[in-house]
């Protein structure tokens, strides 16, 4: 087991997130799996050193658990990329940074548990092609968290991306399981509806980031 | 000869971004993936800025701009510290340590030039 345990901090979720990364993981006790259970919503993280369960749903968001199986620490982010008008080149590097900055949210907060960087793995999974008609945001989503991983060497030891539906997904951070369930197509309004309200958040604050010179 | 900033993340996915809009304005840019190899880089630099994140392996960017402040010929070099956190306490250190100035990211490309520009 790894020292100094009992020094860390909470688990700890959305909070940290800035002004458009917005709402808070809701907990729940988990009949099934007979454990606390930790539901996030796009735009949201969560981490822990407990031993409990992240549920999380996606259309075509994506979802990296990343886990420190040494420190037994692990944790989820549910994001997508504001890819909307992809022939204009600020906007994909818009796109990039904030999926980027999703990604350190997370990491940070892991290492501040006790994980160390060059332990992380990842299971990456959602990027569906759900929304019919709109441009294929979930395989946009793919392909950064797949580049992301492997450009800052995190290894991806397991992903379940693409596809036409939407998915529930159950990462357990103690052992680094992920159960994942296909959900039916009729069931999913629900879904669009919040990623494409967390889509028009994440557009409406891009210009969000805050400065300050310190005098 | 143009001005040369020094951008400390752990991060290669974050230096290329960051570096990527500092060289498109026309900046030399150094990098580094922690505190520890940004002193390393430093040494006998001429260096106009240097950009740090916070939280990184080694050694973290608060304790970068400590042991910067310590030596003379970074006395006055602006520091920019770039990162995810936001809380008021961290900001405190950092201005305490002799930081410059604090962006939370996701940063904009205009906002960091702009923010640069200032600095420099």
């Amino acid at each position: 087991m790894s020292p100094g345990r009992s020094s860390r901090p909470e688990p700890a979720h959305g909070s940290r997130m800035p002004s458009f990364m917005r709402g808070k993981a809701s907990s729940y006790f988990d009949r099934h799996f007979q454990r606390s259970a930790m539901k996030i919503l796009p735009g949201e993280f969560y981490a822990t050193h407990r031993d409990e369960v992240i549920v999380t749903v996606l259309g075509s968001c994506v979802a990296a658990c990343l886990m420190d199986p040494v420190a037994m620490v692990g944790g989820m982010n549910h994001f997508m990329l504001p890819l909307s008008r992809r022939d204009q080149d600020p906007d994909v590097f818009f796109a990039a940074r904030y999926g980027a900055a999703a990604m350190e949210y997370l990491i940070n907060e892991l290492l501040r548990m006790g994980a160390q960087r060059d332990r992380l793995v990842a299971k990456a999974f959602g990027g569906g092609k759900v929304m019919e008609g709109l441009s294929d945001v979930g395989s946009q989503n793919i392909l950064f968290v797949r580049t992301y991983l492997q450009q800052e060497g995190i290894p991806l030891w397991a992903e379940d991306l693409g596809g036409a539906r939407p998915r529930k997904v159950y990462f357990f951070p103690h052992s680094g399981q992920v159960l994942v369930k296909r959900l039916e197509q009729a069931h999913n309004r629900t879904i669009l509806e919040r990623e494409v309200s967390y889509l028009e958040h994440v557009a409406l604050n891009r210009d969000g980031s805050d400065v300050e010179l310190f005098t | 000869m143009g001005k040369t900033i020094l951008t400390v993340d752990d991060s290669s996915t974050m230096r290329q971004m960051i570096g990527f809009t500092l060289k498109e304005a026309g900046f030399e840019v150094l990098e580094a993936g922690d505190g520890l190899e940004a002193l390393e880089r430093a040494r006998g630099q001429k260096l106009s800025l240097v950009i740090t994140d916070v939280n990184m392996p080694r050694m973290d960017g608060i304790t970068l701009v400590q042991r910067l402040r310590a030596q003379p010929e970074f006395r006055f070099t602006p520091i920019l510290v770039l990162t995810t956190e936001s809380g008021l306490d961290m900001k405190q250190k950092g201005k305490e340590a002799g930081a410059t100035g604090w962006i939370v990211k996701p940063f904009s490309p205009e906002k960091l030039l702009d923010v640069v520009n200032k600095v420099l």
